[in-house]
């Protein structure tokens, strides 16, 4: 495939770093096609998607487009036609070639800082497994503390309690406030469970910030956290960005965490599974991280290892020059998807906020591609059980994908919860996503099977669902 | 039951464990040959692709199912996360039970492949060395011919905790399983010299290069004798190669690729695990919500991915049960064929094998003609590069270096150093063969050796 064409536009955001083949680096994201990609052609993108779902779920497993999954079909082929020429000839260069990439995409600075691993679950395990081998062999002592979010992913923070709180790692969680008004909440608690590890003598080994929360879902201030980190003297940040790219900016410089992972098969529109691992150079710890499936290239850096892990189909790490090519498709490139998903989620989530007489979990510059939008609260949502009941009776009633959130009502002492028109406490947020496939249509259905639920009297305690 | 068919029983009742009907009724008459080629049509048909044993194969009708269950996670992921994945990977796990007669379904597990389920069974020692389970100092033993990448995974978890890591030497060519056994036994001493114990064996079925069948039910059994805590066998090449039966071969894991022999799709294996023993203390690496759930539920979900290879397993069934005498047939007759072209090419070159035929499976090693001077592994990796890209003959190459005083097999005049690897899958032909013995000849006539190779 031809390497993209220098784009003068996008030179303008970056550091104008000049191209430089021997680092890797190809030119800038391409010149948008001619004429943007009109609504039938992303229609007929998207096509094998079930057309009866509004799906309104993009970020949980992401999406490709035709054009990509072609794409992916013929390097698959092409190692079934002879994978030992594939091995020894065509796999190395082309991961290569999707980490050059990914590099241009997330602002690193060398190459060897990126690697490409199955997804950010991955990621993880690799970053703990490092923090478990410094608690055993005594670069840690014993009771030091790992700082997460309370709301980072589920799988992560068994992660960490696999491998952290088992090498007798303390672990700590920052309290978030939900619904949120502004960053400074994040901040604030962030600093405070520094100032008390601090107070109390804790080391803190590392701290894991998400990037954009699952659930709830909310934006945080990665940069500013991880500056805060550096000043309270934590060793080591590491940003799970399983999220973020393609849907917010991602510099990972300018960031400047040790560690920085997100999925591409969520919102960059390669199939499952892909993610990037950016490991910062100068990172004290660099030499050390290794994949947790040992093979040939154990000891020759995370980023040979990673790119064999024994056979198996590496196909979805190899189409991200496909991917750059269907971008390229869009008005404004990936900037241009990224800034029309989050003009267009927050007009739908003040839309149905409005409707439902509810509101939005956090204000819109603290949202992205997808924003929590209030459930009536006399739908009775009391528990997470309740929440996936009702998210599968709007799956199988009316063939909506929505996750939706239980937000448990404050305890005494605590600010109190917020209420819809009906004065309600509202417990249950829809957690909307707008991908580039996605039509308003899919949110007026949403609209309308809340109201609908909402006129029968549904309610979870009741409901034979629930 | 119509009498006219075969007395495989079928049993179509489902229960908790697992239990599906036995191997399908084979259709009627045979897959042909000509519906073979047809179903490898995608393979590159200008090679003679005799190295099986390196990347497996897949035929159209099971490549053809994996999109099936690819468009379906696409159309809409959540309801196929919710409803389809977990009874899919079930599915499977209950073929792979019964093929390799597991007592129950919960000791089977799916993965990528066997480098993956490696790195489980030796996290899991890692960590008991690093609690204190296993003192510093307590042998881990495996074979010299253990596959590298397994070498590393033990030198990364085992070693790096501080257990002792010792090699059982073996000898190449070897002419019985008495030479085997015998240098085991020596290891397993060596293990536990010093009032050191042996906490784990890591036996091959088969190994990779050279490649020779092993006798793992003996050793197993020797383990257990001399009091190794734990065997794991790592079976990489087995599934569809040799017989798998892991009730009787008695190890506590066994781990074996579906891709390679198994016409599986990259990639999937299985690792199994004994219920009687630690076996509910193997984590995936990859921790996810299924997390202390055991490693069947474990693995299979380790965050989003593509676990397409992993739910075809009953298709591959169905395109097994298109052979006569199934995979078992299948099995036999790569074995008989490979031996047979092996011979073959031994009586051209003025060679021989590398191991008695009752010692390989679907591969067998055959020494090059010793004046081709491979005298090292760059050696080996260069002429069979050179046999790519002029002959389009893809076989892999071992070097046997020799060590000091020891006096080489030698085809007349020459050392025999290098050795070829080749294999036999269903869609082979003896044109494949012929195209590598001529090759050879070719390049002994032209008065070829390695030396000549000019540095890649």
């Amino acid at each position: 495939m031809d390497a993209p064409r220098d784009d003068h536009r996008l030179a303008e955001n970056r550091n104008g770093n000049s191209c430089d083949e021997a680092e890797g680096r190809l030119s800038k994201w391409p010149r948008p096609h001619p004429a943007p990609i009109s609504a039938a052609e992303i229609a007929e993108e998207f096509s094998h998607h079930d057309p009866a779902v509004a799906r309104v779920n993009n970020g949980s497993f992401g999406c490709c487009p035709a054009s990509v999954l072609a794409a992916q079909l013929r390097w698959q082929r092409l190692f079934l036609r002879h994978p030992d020429e594939f091995y020894f000839s065509s796999l190395q260069p082309s991961l290569t070639r999707s980490r050059s990439l990914v590099l241009e995409l997330i602002n690193a600075a060398h190459l060897d800082e990126v690697s490409l691993v199955d997804n950010a679950t991955t990621a993880a395990a690799i970053i703990f497994q490092h923090v478990a081998w410094s608690f055993i062999e005594g670069a840690f002592n014993a009771g030091d503390a790992v700082v997460m979010l309370h709301y980072a992913n589920g799988a992560v923070k068994r992660s960490i309690h696999a491998y952290v709180a088992r090498a007798r790692g303390h672990v700590v969680e920052v309290p978030l406030p939900f619904p949120l008004s502004s960053p400074d909440e994040v901040v604030a608690e962030f600093h405070r469970t520094l100032g008390l590890c601090r107070a109390r003598g804790r080391r803190v080994r590392l701290a894991v910030i998400d990037h954009i929360t699952s659930m709830p879902c909310v934006v945080i201030p990665v940069k500013e956290l991880t500056r805060i980190c550096r000043e309270e003297g934590v060793d080591q940040v590491f940003v799970d960005g399983a999220h973020s790219i393609g849907n917010v900016e991602v510099d990972v410089q300018d960031i400047g965490a040790d560690f920085y992972t997100s999925d591409l098969h969520k919102w960059l529109f390669c199939p499952p599974s892909v993610a990037f691992l950016h490991t910062r150079g100068s990172s004290a710890a660099t030499p050390r991280l290794h994949h947790p499936v040992v093979s040939h290239e154990y000891g020759n850096g995370l980023q040979l290892e990673s790119g064999w892990i024994g056979n198996r189909d590496y196909t979805p790490q190899l189409v991200v020059p496909a991917v750059v090519e269907f971008v390229e498709r869009f008005e404004g490139g990936l900037e241009g998807i990224r800034r029309k998903n989050h003009e267009k989620v927050v007009e739908m989530g003040k839309m149905l906020a409005e409707s439902w007489g509810t509101l939005l979990g956090c204000p819109p510059e603290m949202s992205c591609s997808m924003i929590m939008v209030g459930l009536p609260g006399c739908l009775g949502v009391s528990s997470e059980i309740d929440a996936m009941k009702l998210r599968a009776l709007l799956r199988d009633e009316f063939k909506i994908e929505v996750p939706v959130h239980y937000q448990s009502p404050p305890k005494d002492g605590e600010a109190a919860g917020a209420t819809d028109k009906s004065g309600a406490m509202v417990t249950s947020y829809a957690r909307i996503s707008y991908q580039v496939y996605n039509v308003e249509d899919d949110y007026w259905r949403l609209r309308d099977a809340v109201h609908k639920l909402v006129r029968d009297g549904f309610n979870c305690i009741q409901s034979r669902y629930c | 039951m119509d009498r006219h068919h075969s007395d495989d029983s079928t049993d179509n009742g489902g229960d908790a464990n697992g239990q599906r009907a036995k191997r399908p009724r084979p259709a009627p008459r045979p897959i042909s040959a000509t519906e073979i080629a047809e179903e490898f049509a995608h393979h590159d048909s200008s090679v003679a692709r005799i190295n099986n044993g390196s990347f497996g194969s897949c035929p159209a009708t099971v490549l053809a199912a994996q999109r099936s269950w690819q468009m379906q996670f696409l159309r809409q992921p959540d309801e196929f996360y919710i409803h389809r994945l977990q009874p899919g990977l079930f599915h499977s796990r209950a073929v792979v039970k019964e093929i390799i007669n597991a007592a129950d379904v919960d000791e089977v597990s799916l993965v990528d492949n066997a480098t993956t389920a490696a790195a489980i069974v030796l996290q899991h020692a890692s960590w008991a060395f690093a609690e204190g389970a296993f003192r510093k100092g307590d042998a881990v033993v495996m074979l010299h011919y253990a596959y590298g990448a397994v070498k590393k995974s033990i030198h990364a978890y085992v070693a790096r905790a501080g257990g002792h890591v010792i090699e059982v030497p073996l000898p190449f060519p070897v002419s019985s399983n008495e030479e085997i056994v015998r240098e085991f036994r020596k290891a397993l001493e060596l293990g536990k010299a010093n009032g050191r114990r042996v906490r784990l064996a890591v036996i091959d079925h088969v190994t990779s290069m050279p490649s020779v069948v092993i006798p793992v039910k003996e050793l197993t059994r020797i383990c257990r004798e001399e009091g190794v805590d734990q065997v794991f066998v790592d079976a990489a090449h087995a599934i569809g190669s040799v017989e798998v039966d892991v009730q009787d071969i008695g190890a506590d894991f066994y781990t074996s690729n579906l891709h390679k022999w198994f016409f599986c799709p990259p990639s999937v294996a299985f690792l199994y695990t004994k219920k009687c023993s630690a076996a509910s203390c193997l984590h995936h690496p990859v921790v996810s919500h299924e997390y202390g759930n055991g490693l069947p539920l474990e693995s299979g979900w380790i965050g989003t991915r593509d676990y397409s290879s992993q739910l075809v397993v009953p298709s591959v069934m169905e395109f097994i049960g298109r052979f006569e005498g199934g995979i078992e047939g299948i099995r036999k007759q790569n074995h008989d064929k490979v031996v047979e072209m092996g011979k073959m090419l031994a009586e051209a070159w003025g060679t021989f094998l590398g191991s008695p035929p009752e010692m390989c499976c679907s591969m067998i090693m055959v020494g090059l003609p010793g004046c081709l001077r491979v005298s090292s592994e760059k050696d080996a990796m260069k002429l069979r590069s050179f046999l790519r890209d002029k002959f389009k003959v893809e076989v892999p190459i071992y070097y046997q270096p020799p060590k000091d005083g020891e006096v080489l097999e030698k085809d007349g005049n020459n050392c025999v150093t290098g050795y070829v690897r080749i294999s036999h899958q269903v869609y082979n032909v003896v044109g494949d063969y012929h195209r590598l013995r001529d090759a050879i000849h070719n390049l002994v006539g032209d008065g070829y050796n390695c030396d000549m190779l000019s540095s890649k």
